[in-house]
């Protein structure tokens, strides 16, 4: 069992098939063509979790559990995808698991929106490098800087 | 032949984590100046310690915010918990 950061195999083809709509403004979105973005969340995983590149869908399988934490995960808050120089870019608002006592080893980041017929594709994987653990505490993910060398997810 | 290499990487990120309190001001200031400024490594040398400046400035104008937002909070929940007859966690509130 590992977890490996990656930007999911199947997001990438995804991408090229317009199924992914991170435009800000989540919540509708069960096509691309609305306007509004998708909705995309974010799930917390143990260390025994196998995720990676290869991972397609989001799976409720050795998700982290715990005070505060809620199966699924949080909703985050889409940022509109922009460009810096020749890269294309997206980034999220940090999100916080608070007053929670969880123990996590990484995350999921996917797209809870039906699209293209399907719910719950994956995007990103994200690898702590270590278990994080709260005890009655804030456990928050925060995003990069949304710039062509750092944010979140680019397309370069 | 023409071909083109198209990159899609996922960026670094943080996890911060906290046990039996949540994040202070001076935390949350330090997260929110690294997305709001980032110096290039390649910066001049003068540019870098003009943004270096300013982001320090900045880091404790949004720390004075954020102390503001805390206290401000309390005084909230300090009349509603006193309104809804809790006077006991009302001035613990109060006194933190």
């Amino acid at each position: 069992m590992a977890i490996s950061q990656a930007l999911c195999t199947s997001f990438k083809q995804e991408i090229l098939q317009g199924i992914h709509n991170f435009t800000s403004g989540s919540g509708g979105g069960t096509t691309t063509s609305t306007g509004s973005g998708n909705t995309f969340k974010i799930a917390l995983f143990t260390s025994s979790a196998s995720l990676g590149a290869g991972t397609t869908a989001y799976a409720d399988s050795n998700q982290a559990s715990g005070t505060g934490y809620s199966a699924g995960g949080n909703t985050l808050t889409n940022v509109t995808p922009t460009t810096s120089s020749t890269t294309a870019l997206t980034d999220f608002a940090d999100t916080t698991w608070s007053s929670s006592t969880i123990t996590a080893r990484g995350a999921l980041i996917y797209n809870s929106s039906t699209t293209a017929g399907s719910a719950n594709r994956a995007v990103a994987v994200l690898d702590f490098g270590s278990d994080k653990t709260t005890s009655a505490g804030d456990f928050t993910i925060t995003f990069p800087t949304a710039d062509a060398s750092s944010a979140i997810i680019r397309i370069a | 032949m023409f071909d083109m290499e198209v990159t899609a990487s996922v960026g670094g990120f943080e996890v911060q984590t906290t046990n039996e309190r949540g994040h202070t001001p001076e935390e949350l200031a330090a997260n929110a100046v690294a997305k709001i400024i980032n110096i290039a490594d390649s910066a001049d040398p003068v540019l870098r310690q003009q943004a270096e400046a300013f982001r320090e400035r900045m880091f404790y104008v949004i720390v004075h915010a954020l102390n503001q937002a805390v206290k401000s909070d309390r005084t909230t929940l300090y009349n509603e918990f006193k309104k809804q007859g809790h006077a006991d966690v009302a001035e613990t509130l109060r006194k933190l």
